[in-house]
């Protein structure tokens, strides 16, 4: 490999056949003489522009259709031409420099096209060079070169995640793995789960029991999830009135006249909240109001009456401070506003333990979160509740459902595979990387694999094939034609057959 | 002489499926080659000034008195004849503290019924020094073209000079190529096309050479075409090719009163001027002046019955043309396998005249 050209921090490599480089991989530009080099990473592989080529192209062909015939070639160049022909391009942003054994993020120094010797860096060694794996290893799987990529669970704490990516390319399954590892370290972890996918992280893939079983809380609201009115704080429950269930303002103050009343009288229940509200003396139009919101947390199924079947949150994410645990608040059927109305309990409810301190923090899992999260929290959650110790990461499929104010504040991406223009746009707005590396690599990538970008590796953006994991699989599309979808999945055709058929 | 070789071996003969062309290989040409490019060892090699060189046809003869300018009417014949044809390129691939390195590589393309099909020839990689140019030139010669000098000493007449080293690769062309088209006659009853005219005399076409082609063409029934794309001839202060802009093709214009010999150059064809396909592209074409007129006629006819002629140039010629040439990544394979083997450090020349002049300074070869 042999230095081209440098143009800000866009290194291009003229790379030979027999050396093996891939867009993803990291070189290493070193001049050993002046004890520095540079760090650069590939983000995309052309053909290097030989002159001659097109000639040469169209000279196999003439008039569409091949012309038989032989080559008497004594001194054998024809290897060096096909040799130089498919000598190709290396595209490299410079991540980092060495100067006298020291890693610097500076990029400033200029290689030469003579002195250099370009060589490929190891993820491995990158990654100890960058100490990537801390005192909390979470391996998150292999890199191409079969090594693991190892991040520190550190890494996570206090920040805001985006894991993103198109359709069944794998992000639930690195969700999974970084919850169940968080909760391994000792983390208490909250998720949303809209498609109920994390109901099966306390079994492993055989359905028995796993070392987890006992860390994983599953909640179904209206099922093993309910709520007495005595259990929320006025402040939760406005919340969920006025956003989940969009009450009006002069509707809000009377209603906070009406909760204060029960509560003095020790009768915060549905019964009693009904009946109130028929009896309390307002606008007609404010009482209507008051009992559409009344009749759609009734109906929600949440709230209950009956101490028996409540439900205390607060249990179990008290469960989790000792040794860690997940709480999944199951989503699935549940309809658009009961959605919120859990969502809101939930964020008031952590909100409230956190800030009197009886938990110290939770990292919040939520899955398209555009679902059920309405506008303003985006920015709560990401500014305000980080400072409460909620640590969110956000996944979708949907990039652009996340604000690009979001990807900008986002410390740690782990991006799956994307082909679609818009949704590349969206997600290379993140500033942990250019966007030329986002839109080049991601595009590439097969399924299972993964662009990690940000705190976690250092800000060297790294390939990684994420781990399997044993663990139930929940929340797998139904399909009507399942069997034959099955054998479709099997279906292998070998390339000498494609090559026959196509002639 | 005991040649260090190379681990390179050929067969003598080329296993191809051939029916009407058997070429033996250039053994000699291989062995000055190997021998050659030996001495280059551990120089630097140069590498500016690579020009591709292109021999053409721009023989300058006499205008002639009278031409009998009547159009002939060509109607396509087919016969099934082979069409075959050859082409020759070389390019000059570096400078050395001692001399050049010369590439050279030659194409022959056939045609039977309707599949083409060739044989490339090369690349030979020559080193020439003043040196080995003697060698490299007289023992080409002596081994493909002993005959001529068999003749010469008969008739008490001295070998050619070696040229100068300047001149050395336009003349090994020369020999390779008519190396390619004496093989090209055993072609028996076939249509043999050159790029060029018919002309000899000079020291690329000895004279004894190509009569000896065109007489083995001949008693083979075979005719031996050439056809040029560029001629200085004029008519009338016009270009010989633009006389039959009016004609309609596919046509012949047999221009007579040529002078055949013109200095040391004799012209063995009858010159026409062949527009064989709508546009503007006519040719100058020289057919074997000891062959009949009609002969020549009905192998032009025979040429558009058996042939793909595009713009009015056969097919067979063009893809010998493009086979031959060389591009520009072919030349820097070739450069890079000879500083890999023979341990060559590339440099580039400096530019005498960027150096003086600066942004005023103009390319060597444009002197104003």
């Amino acid at each position: 490999m042999k230095v081209y050209k440098k143009e800000g921090n866009v290194l291009q490599i003229l790379c030979f056949p027999d050396e093996e480089v891939e867009k993803g991989d990291y070189l290493l530009i070193e001049e050993p003489k002046a004890g520095k080099a540079l760090i650069a990473q590939v983000i995309d592989v052309q053909f290097a522009n030989v002159p001659g080529i097109l000639e040469e192209l169209l000279r196999s062909s003439p008039d569409g259709g091949n012309i038989e015939g032989a080559d008497f070639d004594p001194l054998e160049i024809a290897p060096h031409i096909t040799y130089i022909q498919d000598s190709r391009l290396l595209i490299c942003k410079v991540r980092a420099s060495v100067n006298n054994g020291q890693l610097s993020p500076s990029k400033s120094w200029f290689p030469s096209r003579s002195r250099s010797v370009v060589k490929k860096l190891p993820v491995s060694r990158l990654l100890e060079a960058i100490q990537a794996r801390g005192e909390l290893p979470i391996v998150l799987g292999e890199t191409k070169e079969g090594s693991q990529l190892v991040i520190d669970a550190s890494s996570l704490d206090g920040r805001l995640n985006i894991v993103t990516g198109k359709k069944e390319t794998g992000k639930s399954h690195l969700s999974k793995l970084l919850v169940l590892s968080l909760v391994q370290y000792g983390a208490s972890v909250v998720v949303f789960d809209l498609n109920g996918e994390y109901a099966g992280l306390g079994y492993s893939s055989d359905g028995a029991r796993n070392a987890y079983y006992h860390r994983i809380h599953v909640l179904t609201p209206g099922r093993n999830f309910k709520l007495m009115l005595g259990q929320l704080k006025l402040r939760v429950i406005l919340s969920i009135l006025v956003h989940a269930l969009h009450l009006p303002g002069t509707s809000a103050r009377e209603f906070r006249h009406i909760w204060k009343t029960l509560k003095e009288k020790n009768e915060l229940t549905l019964y009693a909240l009904g009946e109130a509200i028929r009896n309390w003396r307002c606008n007609i139009h404010v009482r209507d109001a008051l009992f559409s919101r009344y009749y759609a947390l009734v109906n929600s199924g949440i709230f209950t009456d009956n101490p028996s079947e409540a439900s205390s949150l607060e249990e179990f994410l008290f469960k989790t401070r000792e040794k860690g645990g997940a709480v999944v608040v199951n989503l699935r059927d549940t309809s658009s506003i009961d959605r919120q109305i859990m969502v809101e309990y939930v964020l008031g409810k952590l909100v409230e333990l956190l800030s009197n301190w009886r938990l110290r923090a939770v990292f919040l899992f939520a899955e398209e979160a555009h679902l059920y999260l309405r506008e303003t929290y985006w920015d709560d959650i990401v500014t305000r509740m980080r400072h409460f110790g909620i640590f969110t990461t956000f996944i979708t499929n949907q990039p652009d459902s996340i604000r690009s104010s979001i990807y900008r504040q986002a410390d740690n991406i782990f991006l799956f595979n994307f082909t679609n223009e818009n949704d590349l746009e969206a997600v290379s707005k993140a500033t942990r990387v250019d966007a030329e590396t986002v839109k080049s690599i991601v595009r590439d990538l097969p399924p299972r694999h993964c662009l990690v970008l940000g705190r976690a590796v250092k800000d060297f953006p790294m390939v990684v094939k994420v781990r399997s994991l044993d663990v139930k699989a929940m929340g797998r599309t139904r399909l009507f034609f399942e069997k034959r979808a099955d054998l479709l999945e099997k279906v292998t055709v070998p390339l000498e057959e494609l090559s026959k058929a196509s002639g | 002489m005991v040649i260090e070789q190379l681990p390179i071996t050929t067969t003598p003969k080329y296993n191809f499926p051939q029916e009407n062309i058997a070429l033996t290989l250039p053994q000699t040409f291989l062995e000055l080659s190997i021998q050659s490019i030996k001495t280059v060892e551990k120089q630097p090699l140069c590498l500016r000034e690579l020009l591709n060189f292109q021999q053409d046809t721009m023989t300058t003869l006499p205008v002639p008195k009278h031409v009998i300018a009547k159009p002939i009417s060509l109607k396509p014949k087919r016969d099934n004849s082979v069409v075959s044809a050859a082409d020759v390129s070389s390019i000059k691939i570096g400078e050395t503290s001692t001399g050049l390195l010369i590439a050279i590589r030659g194409a022959v393309v056939w045609k039977q019924n309707s599949d083409y099909r060739y044989l490339r020839v090369g690349p030979f990689l020559f080193h020439v020094t003043e040196e080995n140019k003697h060698e490299i030139y007289n023992r080409l010669r002596r081994a493909y073209f002993g005959f001529v000098h068999q003749n010469r000493k008969t008739a008490g007449l001295h070998s050619t000079s070696t040229p100068n080293l300047m001149q050395m690769q336009s003349r090994l062309t020369g020999l390779f190529e008519k190396w390619l088209q004496m093989s090209m006659t055993m072609a028996e009853n076939g249509l043999i096309l050159w790029d060029g005219a018919l002309t000899a005399g000079t020291p690329e076409a000895p004279l004894d050479v190509v009569e000896r082609i065109l007489e083995i063409a001949r008693k083979r029934g075979a005719v031996v075409m050439g056809f040029s794309k560029m001629t200085r001839l004029r008519f009338l202060g016009y270009r010989i090719t633009d006389l039959l802009t009016q004609s309609k093709p596919p046509c012949l214009l047999k221009l007579d009163g040529y002078s055949k010999v013109c200095g040391p150059i004799r012209l063995l064809g009858d010159i026409y001027v062949a527009r064989l396909a709508e546009g503007n592209c006519a040719f100058r074409l020289d057919l074997d002046r000891k062959l009949p007129n009609e002969q020549h006629v009905e192998a032009v006819q025979r040429l558009l019955g058996n042939d793909i002629v595009l713009q009015g140039y056969p097919e067979t010629l063009r893809l010998a043309h493009i086979l031959c040439t060389f591009t520009a990544n072919e030349v820097i394979a070739m450069q890079r396998f000879i500083a890999n083997k023979m341990k060559l450090n590339m440099v580039s020349r400096p530019n005498i005249r960027r150096i003086l002049f600066g942004p005023y300074g103009k390319g060597d070869g444009e002197a104003y």
